[in-house]
């Protein structure tokens, strides 16, 4: 296999408020090959933003990067100079986010917008780049393409502008696409759209893309691979089909219980999962997820469980892991339904390629 | 067609300033043609000769036909004749006066602006180092400086203290040459009329820009990896400027009303010490005449403060 | 009336009571951490006792000409020199501090009187006053509030204090009405004023017991803040002669004789210049203070 595209080592990100530190991310380790798409799932809060800001080297103040390493094509980017990762953001990676109306500028006419990573890049001067602009409009389906790019955003529509926002991303062909809860603040229809869209980019362009949602059914629909957040920390990792089959950490096979049926997809929390995330200043002891766990035992209260392998290419970091809950617990009648039973999200999902 | 509704909107606009300062010029009028005595009576005059002035003016006559025949004039743009300098004109008088106001006031607001934004960006791109502890807290110590005190620093440093160290050779000379006077004669008393107000635009710029800075569009824009400086200076100084144009109708008003100190204090020809002068002389006429002319000064300069938002603002169309 | 709504009303009325006591011990400690405004409210308290010391007692006349040598500078007998007509600056310069708050404090006085209770009852009828208000204030939001001071103290033939304090009020106080108009808008539909009114409250009781203690912050803010706006005009008035009247010392009028004598001796000017600037600052970063202190949302 060709080395990663990006090997994330180890990631640690704090926070120093006047309250404490925040330990927001704390040892994240993963990798992204060529032309995958990843997905990173989990409640808000849980780190995902961060581990995906930290990349492009746009941790918020007071946050910071406390250590590990970010290796993009074998490069450290944390050990990079500023201007350094300044020219790869927007260029070999590029980001968009939840909110595409509050994310693109007000006063600026939406196909400047699309234009600028072009010019920031010195990839064609303004007359060009502009066209350009009108071009990449259209190939991520924007109706109007000419018109629209003359329009401010306040004019577009929100799937319009979501698409605007890829536009922009693709605008200097990156290898990598950080896509922060892309379809958070739509509506589901376009929601679907904005998804397609992915997906056809990804297979002709084949830009990587790492997709963040705290909705599984998206994952499901979208990703090879997904990575299971919580407090900060990894919870589980694998393939779509395994997580989805076979998830083994507790708070997965919860968070799959939480899942809406694809056709009735909403932009809601994960709400089921009695209790609430964990206070990252004075994070619990132990498991990060042991108050909240139905399954937890001993250890769970004092010692922190590694990310261990759980199947071919399935890791989880539980002591107990949902395998043993099932057989030695009872899980599902403990909490009376099967993971996946008639939540639907079978649908979409396909038996993965094993290459 | 785009402008239908801009034009539309300034019509209505001049129609509420043309009503607000009939409305204004009237109350004055009547106020002081109520108040007893006049002009005249300071005068050592003969029973008979004041009789025959008052005439010579028409203050004989019952309040309302003067009021009509005032109004008459006003609508025509004629504001009468002063009772001081017997017979000269208001109309001409007033309309030069008010460009040489116009005149120091523009110079002032800019000042105001560019120092404003200028210290303001500054401040809140350092926030919370010293340089922004600087000008945060002598923006406190310039808004509690009356334009008048700076005025008078302003004179002991470049009339005094420059004319003692040079010997002579290089100062500040109190005066106006011409009509509109010359560079140096304009821009200090226009910094002194900008400069409490500098502050408060600082004040609100730092404000707006901490504000512009911590939005997700400037996110965006360092994620296309703009330089730094672009980042400032296209995404988040516009953004910033919009609420700062909100604080420029206000400003407007308190350099026009700081003129009249500051017009006084360097012997400007303008407006305000026209205003001052003959409120002291009690040529009710040009006080009545001068203070319709601030109404429409006032509410022209709102009007264009007015249309200069969606210039900045694409979002609000009229 | 039965038992029931009264129970409502002790139930709610009385945590509103616990949280606004503690709004201001609260206020408190934070105001007391803000070195800057403590050490501008000594100030002040020092200011009106040297403006009290005034009525009594000032080192030498403040009217009597040639009590010094015109244009004299400081001396050891003379601390602040003398003016051009040889009048000791030191004394006038009391004398002046005492204009000053009389008018700050007095113009507030009339505007609390005036705005408080106009905007509580715009803000909670709606009625034709609130119409009446809003077209007040629109008209003269195209005026200047100084250049309307200045006429309406030529209009009232112009000016002994009384005068003065009522023009300068009448161009301050519909910013308060506007302000407490607000103020009363928004509480009018909270949940206490609404169990008050169940329980067959009077409307005076509602306005002044329940409405006006939740809308005293800003109330004080505000007030705290017009008074150097006040002082300021009082200032401008007097600095063109059309304040208080000579031979009454007033820190504007002063620094009007002061300019005119820059070149020969520039302390005449300074004095209440100085002294005006630091008192406007002293009310700024008490007013600065109370905001921050009073409403943390607010804070810059
Ligand atoms: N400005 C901030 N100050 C303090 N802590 C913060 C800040 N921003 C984020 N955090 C911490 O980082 C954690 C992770 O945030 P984030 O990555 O945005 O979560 P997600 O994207 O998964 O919803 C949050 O739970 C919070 O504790
Ligand atoms: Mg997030």
């Amino acid at each position: 296999m060709s080395p990663p595209l990006l090997e994330v080592r180890d990631l640690r990100i704090r926070f120093f408020t006047e309250d404490g530190e925040v330990r927001a991310v704390e040892g994240v380790s993963f990798d992204l090959q060529e032309g995958e798409i990843l997905g990173i799932v989990g409640e808000s809060g849980c780190g995902k933003s961060m581990t995906a800001l930290s990349i492009m080297g746009l941790v918020p103040e007071p946050g910071r990067v406390t250590g590990g390493e970010i290796r993009f094509k074998g490069r450290d980017l944390l050990s990079m100079a500023p201007d350094e990762v300044r020219d790869i953001r927007g260029k070999d990676i590029a980001m968009i986010f939840q909110d595409p109306l509050s994310s693109l500028n007000p006063v600026l006419k939406t196909g400047f917008q699309v234009a600028e990573p072009m010019l920031a890049h010195q990839r064609a001067d303004k007359r060009r780049a502009l066209a350009r602009a009108v071009d990449l409009l259209r190939q991520v389906r924007v109706p109007a393409a000419e018109q629209r790019a003359r329009d401010y955003p306040f004019q577009l529509s929100g799937g319009m502008r979501q698409r605007a926002m890829i536009a922009m991303g693709l605008a200097n062909a990156p290898s990598m696409l950080i896509a922060d809860e892309p379809t958070t603040a739509l509506d589901v229809t376009v929601q679907a759209q904005i998804l397609d869209l992915l997906r056809t980019l990804n297979r002709e362009t084949r830009t990587a893309i790492v997709l963040i949602t705290h909705n599984l059914a998206v994952v499901a629909g979208l990703c090879s691979r997904v990575i299971v957040m919580y407090a900060g920390q990894i919870v589980e990792e694998g393939s779509v089909f395994d997580l989805f089959e076979r998830p083994q950490h507790p708070y997965t096979w919860l968070l799959l219980r939480s899942v809406p049926r694809l056709d009735r997809t909403r932009p809601e929390r994960l709400r089921s999962i009695e209790g609430l995330p964990p206070d990252l200043i004075a994070p619990p002891p132990g498991c990060r997820f042991h108050p909240r766990c139905p399954f937890r035992i001993e250890p769970c209260f004092t010692e922190p469980p590694p990310l261990q392998e759980v199947g071919p290419g399935q890791r989880a970091a539980c002591w107990v892991t949902m395998r043993r809950a099932h057989e030695e617990m009872g899980a599902a009648t403990l909490l009376d339904v099967r993971p996946g039973a008639g939540s639907g999200v079978h649908g979409p999902i396909r038996e993965p390629h094993r290459g | 067609m785009r402008w239908r509704g801009t034009l539309l909107y300034i019509g209505q606009r001049l129609l509420l300033i043309v009503f607000t300062v009939l409305a204004v010029s009237s109350i004055v009028f009547i106020g002081i043609h109520r108040l007893p005595g006049s002009v005249f009576v300071s005068e050592r005059l003969r029973a008979s000769q004041m009789q025959a002035l008052l005439h010579q003016y028409g203050l004989d006559r019952p309040l309302w036909e003067q009021y009509r025949d005032f109004l008459l004039g006003l609508l025509h743009g004629d504001l009468g004749i002063s009772y001081v300098n017997q017979g000269v004109r208001i109309s001409p008088l007033v309309g030069r006066e008010a460009l040489v106001s116009a005149e120091v006031g523009a110079l002032a607001l800019l000042f105001t602006i560019g120092l404003g934004m200028l210290l303001g960006v500054l401040a809140a791109i350092r926030q919370n180092t010293w340089l922004d502890y600087l000008f945060t807290s002598t923006a406190v110590v310039g808004y509690s400086m009356p334009n008048f005190v700076v005025a008078t620093f302003l004179l002991l440093v470049f009339a005094v203290f420059l004319q003692r160290a040079t010997g002579g050779m290089l100062y500040y000379q109190i005066g106006w040459t011409g009509t509109f006077g010359s560079l140096g004669e304009i821009s200090i008393p226009a910094f002194a009329l900008g400069f409490p107000y500098a502050s408060v635009v600082a004040r609100l710029t730092r404000a707006s820009m901490l504000e512009v800075i911590r939005q997700d569009y400037i996110r965006t824009a360092r994620a296309k990896g703009l330089p730094e400086q672009l980042v400032i200076v296209r995404h988040a100084l516009r953004n910033a400027l919009i609420p700062v144009i909100t604080i420029l109708g206000p400003l407007v008003i308190g350099i026009l009303t700081g003129s009249v100190v500051i017009e006084n204090i360097f012997g400007i020809p303008g407006l305000g010490k026209e205003f001052v002068q003959s409120i002291l002389n009690r040529d009710y006429n040009i006080v009545v005449g001068v203070f319709t002319m601030y109404a429409a000064l006032v509410g022209i300069a709102n009007l264009l403060v007015d249309l200069l938002y969606p210039l900045v603002d694409p979002r609000i169309r009229y | 009336m039965g038992g029931r709504p009264i129970a409502i009303t002790t139930f709610i009325a009385e945590p509103m009571a616990q949280r606004r006591a503690g709004l201001w011990t609260d206020a408190w400690r934070r105001l007391r951490r803000n070195r800057l405004a403590l050490v501008a409210a000594t100030y002040l308290l020092g200011l009106v006792g040297v403006a009290i010391l005034a009525v009594f007692w000032t080192p030498y006349s403040t009217t009597h000409q040639g009590i010094v040598l015109p244009y004299q500078g400081p001396t050891p007998a003379h601390p602040l020199g003398g003016d051009s007509l040889g009048r000791d600056v030191l004394s006038r310069l009391m004398e002046g501090a005492q204009i000053s708050l009389l008018v700050g404090v007095g113009t507030q006085v009339v505007v609390l009187a005036l705005g408080v209770p106009l905007g509580l009852l715009a803000g909670y009828f709606r009625s034709w006053l609130d119409a009446a208000l809003s077209l007040l204030i629109n008209i003269f939001y195209g005026v200047p509030d100084l250049l309307v001071a200045l006429i309406l103290i030529v209009l009232l033939g112009h000016s002994g204090l009384g005068q003065i304090i009522f023009a300068i009020a009448v161009t301050r106080w519909m910013d308060m009405a506007r302000l407490v108009r607000g103020q009363a808008m928004s509480l009018r539909e909270r949940e206490f004023v609404e169990a008050a009114r169940s329980c067959g409250s009077g409307t005076f009781k509602i306005l002044f017991r329940h409405l006006l203690p939740n809308a005293l912050g800003p109330i004080i803010v505000q007030a705290t803040l017009g008074i150097p706006q006040a002082i300021l005009f009082e200032a401008f008035l007097s600095f063109l002669g059309l304040g208080v009247q000579p031979p009454t010392p007033s820190w504007g009028s002063m620094a009007a004789d002061g300019v005119q004598a820059i070149r020969i001796s520039p302390h005449i000017v300074l004095a209440p210049t100085i002294a005006l600037s630091v008192t406007l600052m002293a009310f700024n970063f008490v007013g600065d203070g109370l905001r921050d202190a009073l409403d943390p949302r607010q804070r810059r």
